[in-house]
């Protein structure tokens, strides 16, 4: 345990370093999704005054709405992806394999290359929403914190538990991962990231609740802007958690299972 | 009555005698030799062409053989060099005893730990010096590069810090210690390399190709330290894949020849000189031989 904090600490230090060392990276991100958030802002005056019937059930107002949505689903995609993209630059950069011949396994490697895009990544969100609050009036003061905390908990395990899938496919196909493009793409559309899901006709509305994004955005929405407690969103929050149990120690099975066949293969340090 | 419980008694001890062994033998395999390759054969699928894939989705993938039955005992402190043309399989066998590669048939034992059932264990024996130059993260310094590795190599706090500090001065990187590695030569970057391979002080060290793109003062340079240095010192099982003659002559007791997967020959190089045969007869003697 304590050497596995140890190496937690380093490749956080590691990948810290590595960043602070692209000067203005951190803050062109910051800028992308304070734009965005103001992109949202105007969009949410045509809508109604910014009240639609379809978003009564959070509250009504849009720009509440989107910028949930908003803040959370790009920090769900970015945990979806972050795993594929550690190790297919761990690839092109040809640290990979320097990094399999130390005494430290390949899954350990691929959980702890993303830990520090998901600490900084969080980054992103708090400051869309203390944006969102403070200059654009979002009103969060109904906010159950708990039930928040909780849906966000079980919904970024089970993000990890899809990233890891998604790793585990790029070892497999190399670039191109459908999942990602499945959960990403699709599920910022279908997961009701931007609007909500009832506009969608009934069909695509069936697919969406395969998605779970949609249960992380409408739990986070209602625990945030109508301060809904635990009980009130358990069901969604039931479904991420067995999302999570289910997926999580199977996605790292898998993952292990394709670095094994990898390695038997000799595809491992292909890209 | 007696006699029974002396029989039952005897039984049972052979049996936990026999037992116990055998649950050694899962982990701590019966051999004196330090690595040890039992028929290893290695395979690389190719991957199928869109054609392929439309008009036979169900055949099998075609593979490339780069070892074929490949049997091999190397002693504690022996130092090998791998000879051979390109593409002759040397990387391939360097890559399986360090546990990077997998055979596709047969075993490999490295320090009494088979690299497919243990194969965490069986790397805790090797280091890897890799000849590829971005093995490095480039935007960082070599002491963040060092510290970085020897995290992963389970080491901390002031044993790691002391291990770096006489790693760099073994080297003769001092001076350039918090350089980013983007700045380094190519020589710096292998003696980096070959630094990063001694962090977890292990007992085999596995070069591959150390003086490829090294110019011919740097390759003496680092020539030179590893026999000072690792000759010397504590004397390390080394594993050097080279196309330098000399190179192989000066650094290694051993020579194993390598040529379309197959050892063609593994020879003291002294009993080659003792017969009157030049390393560079013996070798194009043995890469020229026809392979079965």
């Amino acid at each position: 345990m304590r050497f596995l904090i140890l190496k937690a600490k380093a490749f956080i230090r590691r990948d810290f370093q590595i960043e602070s060392s692209y000067k203005m990276n951190f803050f062109m991100t910051i800028l992308d999704s304070m734009i965005i958030l103001v992109f949202f802002y105007f969009l949410s005056k045509l809508v109604a005054g910014g009240e639609s019937r379809y978003l009564s059930r959070f509250g009504g107002n849009f720009l509440s709405f989107s910028v949930i949505g908003l803040a959370f689903a790009r920090y769900f995609q970015l945990t979806l992806r972050m795993f594929s993209e550690s190790i297919r630059a761990a690839q092109l950069s040809g640290c990979l394999e320097a990094m399999l011949s130390s005494q430290t396994g390949a899954v350990t490697i691929v959980l702890m290359s993303s830990l520090y895009g998901l600490i900084s990544g969080a980054a992103q969100p708090l400051l869309i929403l203390v944006a969102g609050v403070l200059v654009m009036g979002v009103d969060l003061s109904h906010m159950d914190v708990l039930a928040t905390l909780l849906v966000l908990a079980f919904s970024i395990l089970t993000f990890v538990a899809f990233g890891v899938l998604s790793a585990a496919t790029i070892l497999c196909l190399k670039k191109g991962d459908p999942l990602a493009w499945i959960l990403g793409g699709m599920g910022t559309m279908l997961g009701g990231a931007y609007f909500p899901i009832d506009v969608l006709p009934q069909w695509l509305q069936q697919v969406s609740f395969l998605i779970p994004i949609t249960y992380s955005l409408e739990a986070l929405r209602l625990t945030m802007l109508r301060g809904y407690t635990l009980e009130m969103v358990a069901r969604p929050l039931l479904i991420l958690a067995a999302m999570a149990a289910i997926l999580l120690p199977g996605s790292l099975a898998l993952f292990a299972a394709m670095v094994r066949k990898g390695r038997i293969e000799g595809t491992l340090m292909q890209y | 009555m007696g006699a029974f419980n002396r029989t039952t008694l005897h039984g049972v001890i052979e049996w936990h005698i026999s037992l116990r062994a055998c649950m050694l033998s899962h982990t701590l395999e019966p051999s004196p030799n330090f690595i040890l390759a039992r028929d290893v054969k290695m395979q690389f699928p190719v991957v199928k062409r869109y054609r392929e894939l439309l008009l036979h989705p169900t055949r099998p993938r075609r593979v490339v053989t780069a070892l074929k039955s490949i049997s091999l005992q190397i002693e504690k402190g022996e130092r090998i060099a791998l000879l051979g043309p390109n593409g002759a399989g040397k990387t391939t066998l360097l890559k399986l005893i360090g546990g990077l590669l997998l055979p596709s048939e047969g075993e490999i034992v490295v320090n009494g730990y088979n690299t497919l059932r243990h194969n965490d264990a069986a790397r805790k024996s090797v280091g890897f010096v890799l000849n590829e130059e971005r093995s490095f993260f480039w935007r960082l310094t070599a002491i963040q590069n060092l510290e970085f590795f020897a995290a992963l190599d389970n080491l901390s706090g002031k044993a790691m810090n002391d291990r770096i500090r006489e790693l760099i001065q073994f080297v003769g990187l001092e001076s350039h210690l918090e350089k980013a590695v983007s700045t380094y030569s190519s020589g710096m970057k292998q003696r980096l390399a070959l630094a990063r391979g001694l962090i977890a002080e292990p007992e085999v060290l596995i070069l591959d190709e150390p003086t490829r793109a090294l110019d011919p003062i740097a390759c003496e340079e680092l020539n030179d330290l590893i026999v000072e240095r690792l000759h010397k010192g504590a004397r390390k099982t080394l594993l050097i894949a080279t196309h330098r003659l000399e190179e192989a002559t000066r650094l290694c007791d051993k020579v194993l020849i390598i040529n379309q997967g197959q050892i063609m020959a593994f020879d003291r190089i002294a009993d080659l000189t003792a017969k009157g045969i030049s390393l560079s007869e013996f070798y194009r003697l043995n890469v020229n031989r026809k392979t079965l």
